[in-house]
C-alpha cells in the first residue's frame, strides 16, 4: 500500500516492547507447558521424578500453573498492551524507562526466580497463588508500575467515549492490583475455612479480573481491527463489560460448594455464576456477530486464533454456570472435569485470545520476522490438541465421578482415569508442537513478512485508520 | 450533557470498584463473621494446637502439593460422609495458616487421617508409594529418607506427625465435644445431619481395629483371588506369601508369614475386616466381602500341609511347663492370647487357636523375638530343650482348619 510500515506502525507504540515481552512470553510458554507436560507424565510414571526434590510432582504442577498465568499470559498480555494503548488513546505509554522496569521486575523478579524458588521447596500451597510471599511482593510493584505505565494515557485522553477494550484494560490493570493481594496475603493471615473464602474468591478473580478481562480486551480490539468493521453494538460491548465486572468478583465461593462456609453465600456466589453464563452469551453474541462473514476459520491468522478464543469463551463460561449448580458440582468437583475446564478457560479461551493479540501486534512491528505457514501449522495443532484433551479429561472427570458414588475402593478411580491420563500427555504432542511452531513462525521468515502479509491480503491499513475508527464508533 | 456523560462514568467507576469491595464483604468477610460466630459455638474449650513439628510437617505438606490431590474437607454431601466421615467444621481448620481445603481429590481425603495408619506404614509409603500401593500415582519422597523407608529423617518424621493431626481434635473431643457442638451449633437441619449424623466420626475403611465383629467369609474363587491379592496384598506379603514384598523392608512389624502359618477362616476374616492393630495391616472393608473370602482361600493356599510329627509325651509336658511359667501372661493359659498382660501392647499376641506357626517359625519367634512387638527373644533364657518344647507345644492350640 501507499504508507510505509514505519508509519503504518504508529511511531506512538514502543515496538521493542511489544517485541520484548512477545519473546518473554513464548519462552515462558514453553517453558511452562513442559511443567506441565512432565507433572501429566508422572500420573503415569510416578517414579520419573527420581530421587531429586526438584521435580517432584507438586512443584511442577505449582510452576505450571504459576508460568502460564505469570509468565505466559502475563508478558503476552503486556506485549499487546504496548500495541493498543497507543492506539486506543492516540498517546504514548507514561515512559519506556518504566517498561524497561517492569520488563525486568516481572520476568526476572517474579517469573524466573518464582519458578526456581518453588523447585527448591519456597512457595505457598493456595492456588493461583503458590509462588512464595516475598515474589508476589514483586508482583504487586510490577503491576502498580504497570497501572502507571498504562493507565495515565487513558485518563490524559479523558473517559468519554473509551472503546470497550480500554474498559477492559482499565478494569484488568485497577482490579487485579486490588485482587492479588487478598489471594496472596490474606489466607496467611486468616486461618482455615475463613481464609478458604478469600482463597475461593481469589481463584476466580485470578482468571475474572485479570485473565479474561485482558483477553477480551485483545479480542475486542482485533476484530474490528482485522475485520476493518467496527464491533457490532457498543452498547451491547459496554453492557457485557459493566455486568462482567459486577459479576466476575461474586463468584467465587463456588469452588467450595457444599462446604461449612454459610450456605447463603454459596447460593449468592452459584446464583452469580449462572448470570454470568447469560452475560457472557451476550457478550460472545456482540462478538460472533462482529465477525460474521469472515467465516469460521478466518484468513487472518489473529483474527482466527481470536475467532477460535471466543468460541471457547462461550463453551467454558456455560460449562461455569452449569457446573456451579449444586446437582452438578457435587459430582464432578475435585475430578478431571474441572481441569478439563480450567484448560478450556486457560488455553482454549485466553491462550488463543493471547497468541492472537501477539500476532496481530507481532505483523505491524516492520522488522519482525514472521511466517505465515507456521502460524498457520500452529493453529491446527493447538485446535486439535486442546479440543481433545478437555474432551478427554471430562471424560476422566465423569468416569472419577461415577467411581467415588460407587462403593469401590479409592483406587480404583485412579486405575479407572490412567487410560485418560495416557491420552491427556499424548495431546501434548499436537500443544506443544503447536505453541513451538508459532514460535519458530514467529521468529523466522524474513522480516517484514508480516506486514507484507497483511498488504497482500487485505491490503495494509495505516494504523492512524484503525483508531479513530475504535474510537469513533462509540459516538 | 458530556459532563453528565463525565459523570455517569465516575459512577460506574465507582460502582465497579464498589462492586469488587461487595464481593469481599459478602463472600470474605461476612462469611468469615459468621464461621467465626459457628466456631465460637462449637470449638471444644482447648483444642490443642500444633506442635512445632507438626507445624514443619505442615510446611512440607503445602511445599510438595500434597493439598493439590488430597483434600482436608468433607463436603456435606451424603458420599462423602460415607467415605471419609462427618463433615468438616469451621473450628477443625483453625490452626491452618494458610488453608489446605484443596480442589482436587486424585487421592483420598485425608480431614480424618489420624490413626487410620501406623506410622510404618506412613513411613515405608512415602518412600515409596508403589512399594505398598501397587496402582498409586503418588510421588515418592525419597529424599525425606536417609536411604530406606525405616530411616526417616527428621523431615519425614514432622510429616508424618502432621497427618497423625488431622481429624485428632474432633477425634479428642468426641463424642462429648460433638454433642455440645450439636446442641451449640446454629445450623441448618441439613448441616446438622451431616456434620453431627449417626455414622462415625472417621468412615476411612482401612482404620484397624483391635476388637470388633466381622463378617463369616463364604467359599472364595482362587482365579478372583490372586487379582484382589496381586492387588492389595502381594506388596507387603509376598508373591509366594512370605510376607518379603518389597513394601515389607521398611514395615515392624514384618508382614505375615503365610507360608509359614496356618489360618482359621475366622482369623483371616477379622484380620482382612479389622485389620492388625499395631501393625501396617489396615483393614480392607471397602473390598467386597467375595473378594474377602477369595483372598483368604488365597492366603491358606500359600500354607503347605504337612504331616505333623509325632511328638514325646514328656517333650510336650515340658513345653506345657514353660509356656505356663514364661508365655501364658500375654498369650493367655488356653494359647488364645488372652493372657492378664495382653491388653497393655498395642500388638496383640498371637492367638495359637486361630493361628498355627510351622515348627521352624515358631523356633524362630522363640530364639530371636519378632520385631515391632512386645515378643522377646528367649534364646537366652531358656535352654534349647525349652525351647523346641514350647515351640511344639504352642502348635498344639490350634483349633483346626475348618474354623
Amino acid at each position: 500500500m501507499h504508507d510505509s510500515p514505519q508509519s503504518a506502525s504508529s511511531p506512538a507504540v514502543e515496538m521493542q516492547f511489544v517485541y520484548a515481552h512477545g519473546l518473554a512470553a513464548l519462552v515462558a510458554l514453553l517453558i511452562s507447558i513442559c511443567f506441565g507436560f512432565l507433572a501429566a507424565m508422572e500420573m503415569l510414571l510416578p517414579d520419573a521424578a527420581g530421587d531429586s526434590p526438584w521435580f517432584t510432582w507438586g512443584r511442577l504442577r505449582y510452576d505450571h500453573t504459576q508460568g502460564i498465568m505469570l509468565g505466559w499470559l502475563g508478558n503476552a498480555f503486556f506485549a499487546f498492551l504496548y500495541h493498543a494503548v497507543p492506539l486506543l488513546t492516540g498517546r504514548r505509554v507514561t515512559s519506556p524507562k518504566l517498561g524497561q522496569w517492569i520488563f525486568g521486575i516481572w520476568n526476572f523478579l517474579v517469573v524466573i526466580p518464582g519458578w526456581i524458588l518453588v523447585l527448591a521447596g519456597h512457595s505457598q500451597p493456595l492456588e493461583w497463588a503458590e509462588f512464595p510471599l516475598v515474589v508476589d511482593v514483586f508482583v504487586v510493584l510490577a503491576l502498580l508500575l504497570a497501572a502507571v505505565q498504562f493507565l495515565p494515557p487513558f485518563f490524559s485522553r479523558g473517559l468519554e467515549d473509551l472503546y470497550v477494550s480500554s474498559w477492559y484494560i482499565i478494569g484488568a490493570l485497577v482490579f487485579t492490583l486490588l485482587a492479588y493481594p487478598m489471594g496472596n496475603f490474606v489466607p496467611e493471615l486468616v486461618p482455615g475455612a475463613r481464609g478458604a473464602a478469600f482463597s475461593g474468591l481469589w481463584i476466580h478473580d485470578a482468571i475474572g479480573l485479570f485473565v479474561t478481562p485482558l483477553a477480551l480486551a485483545i479480542v475486542y480490539f482485533v476484530i474490528p481491527a482485522a475485520t476493518r468493521r467496527p464491533i457490532f453494538s457498543h452498547f451491547l460491548s459496554m453492557l457485557g463489560f459493566w455486568l462482567l465486572f459486577f459479576l466476575y468478583p461474586l463468584n467465587g465461593t463456588h469452588h467450595y460448594v457444599f462446604s461449612v462456609i454459610p450456605m447463603s453465600a454459596q447460593i449468592g456466589a452459584i446464583t452469580a455464576s449462572t448470570l454470568l453464563g447469560v452475560d457472557v452469551v451476550l457478550v460472545v453474541a456482540n462478538l460472533m456477530l462482529s465477525l460474521r462473514g469472515t467465516g469460521w476459520f478466518p484468513r487472518d491468522p489473529a483474527l482466527r486464533f481470536v475467532g477460535t478464543s471466543t468460541l471457547f469463551y462461550l463453551i467454558v463460561s456455560i460449562q461455569g454456570s452449569v457446573q456451579a449448580q449444586m446437582s452438578v458440582n457435587q459430582s464432578v468437583h475435585f475430578s478431571d472435569w474441572v481441569v478439563g475446564h480450567s484448560h478450556m478457560a486457560m488455553l482454549g479461551f485466553a491462550s488463543f485470545a493471547a497468541l492472537g493479540g501477539l500476532v496481530h501486534a507481532w505483523q505491524r512491528i516492520p522488522w519482525a520476522r514472521y511466517h505465515a505457514g507456521m502460524v498457520n501449522v500452529g493453529y491446527w495443532l493447538l485446535l486439535a490438541g486442546v479440543v481433545t484433551m478437555v474432551a478427554d479429561l471430562t471424560i476422566a472427570g465423569l468416569v472419577e465421578a461415577s467411581s467415588w458414588k460407587s462403593a469401590a475402593p479409592w483406587i480404583e478411580s485412579v486405575r479407572a482415569a490412567k487410560p485418560y491420563w495416557l491420552v491427556r500427555v499424548l495431546t501434548f504432542l499436537p500443544i506443544g508442537a503447536g505453541f513451538l511452531i508459532v514460535t519458530i513462525g514467529l521468529f523466522a521468515g524474513s522480516p517484514g513478512e508480516g506486514l507484507k502479509e497483511i498488504q497482500q491480503q487485505i491490503g495494509l491499513e495505516p494504523v492512524s485508520e484503525i483508531a479513530p475508527r475504535i474510537a469513533e464508533e462509540v459516538r | 450533557m458530556k459532563r453528565l456523560l463525565r459523570m455517569s462514568y465516575l459512577v460506574a467507576g465507582l460502582g465497579g470498584v464498589g462492586f469488587f469491595v461487595m464481593s469481599i464483604l459478602l463472600l470474605g468477610v461476612w462469611p468469615g463473621r459468621a464461621l467465626e460466630q459457628q466456631i465460637q459455638q462449637t470449638q471444644p474449650e482447648h483444642p490443642p494446637a500444633l506442635t512445632a513439628s507438626e507445624q514443619r510437617g505442615r510446611v512440607i505438606y503445602g511445599r510438595e502439593g500434597c493439598a493439590y490431590c488430597h483434600t482436608q474437607q468433607i463436603r456435606y454431601l451424603p458420599n462423602d460422609v460415607k467415605r471419609f466421615g462427618k463433615a468438616t467444621l469451621a473450628w477443625e481448620t483453625i490452626f491452618d495458616y494458610p488453608q489446605l481445603w484443596g480442589t482436587r481429590r486424585i487421592g483420598p481425603d485425608l480431614s480424618r487421617e489420624a490413626g487410620v495408619r501406623s506410622a510404618d506404614w506412613q513411613f515405608s509409603h512415602l518412600y515409596g508409594p508403589r512399594n505398598l500401593v501397587p496402582d498409586s500415582v503418588m510421588p515418592a519422597f525419597p529424599w525425606l529418607f536417609a536411604g530406606a523407608p525405616d530411616r526417616p529423617t527428621q523431615e519425614a518424621r514432622d510429616v508424618v506427625d502432621y497427618l497423625e493431626t488431622l481429624g485428632r481434635d474432633r477425634a479428642l473431643a468426641a463424642p462429648e465435644g460433638d454433642a455440645h457442638a450439636r446442641a451449640a451449633c446454629n445450623c441448618s437441619d441439613d448441616e446438622r445431619r451431616f456434620a453431627f449424623g449417626p455414622g462415625p466420626l472417621n468412615a476411612s475403611p482401612s482404620m484397624a481395629r483391635r476388637t470388633g465383629d466381622f463378617p463369616k467369609l463364604a467359599a472364595g474363587d482362587r482365579s478372583r483371588g490372586r487379582i484382589v491379592y496381586a492387588r492389595n496384598c502381594q506388596n507387603c506379603h509376598g508373591i509366594e506369601g512370605e510376607g518379603d514384598g518389597k513394601g515389607a523392608a521398611g514395615l515392624s512389624p514384618k508382614p505375615a508369614n503365610f507360608a509359614g502359618h496356618e489360618y482359621t477362616a475366622t482369623r483371616l476374616g477379622f484380620a482382612l475386616w479389622n485389620g492388625v492393630s499395631g501393625t501396617a495391616m489396615p483393614a480392607w472393608r471397602d473390598l467386597e466381602p467375595a473378594d474377602l473370602a477369595s483372598v483368604a482361600e488365597v492366603v491358606r493356599g500359600f500354607h503347605a500341609a504337612q504331616t505333623e510329627p509325632a511328638i514325646p509325651k514328656e517333650v510336650l509336658a515340658l513345653g506345657a511347663r514353660v509356656y505356663s511359667d514364661r508365655c501364658a501372661q500375654c498369650h493367655g493359659t488356653s494359647g488364645s492370647g488372652d493372657g492378664p498382660a495382653a491388653g497393655q501392647f498395642p500388638v496383640a499376641p498371637t492367638n495359637f487357636r486361630t493361628q498355627r506357626p510351622a515348627i521352624a517359625v515358631s523356633l524362630r519367634a522363640l530364639r530371636n523375638g519378632i520385631e515391632g512387638t512386645p515378643m522377646a527373644p528367649w534364646a537366652g533364657e531358656l535352654s534349647e530343650a525349652e525351647l523346641s518344647a514350647v515351640a511344639f507345644y504352642v502348635r498344639t492350640f490350634f483349633s483346626g482348619g475348618s474354623q
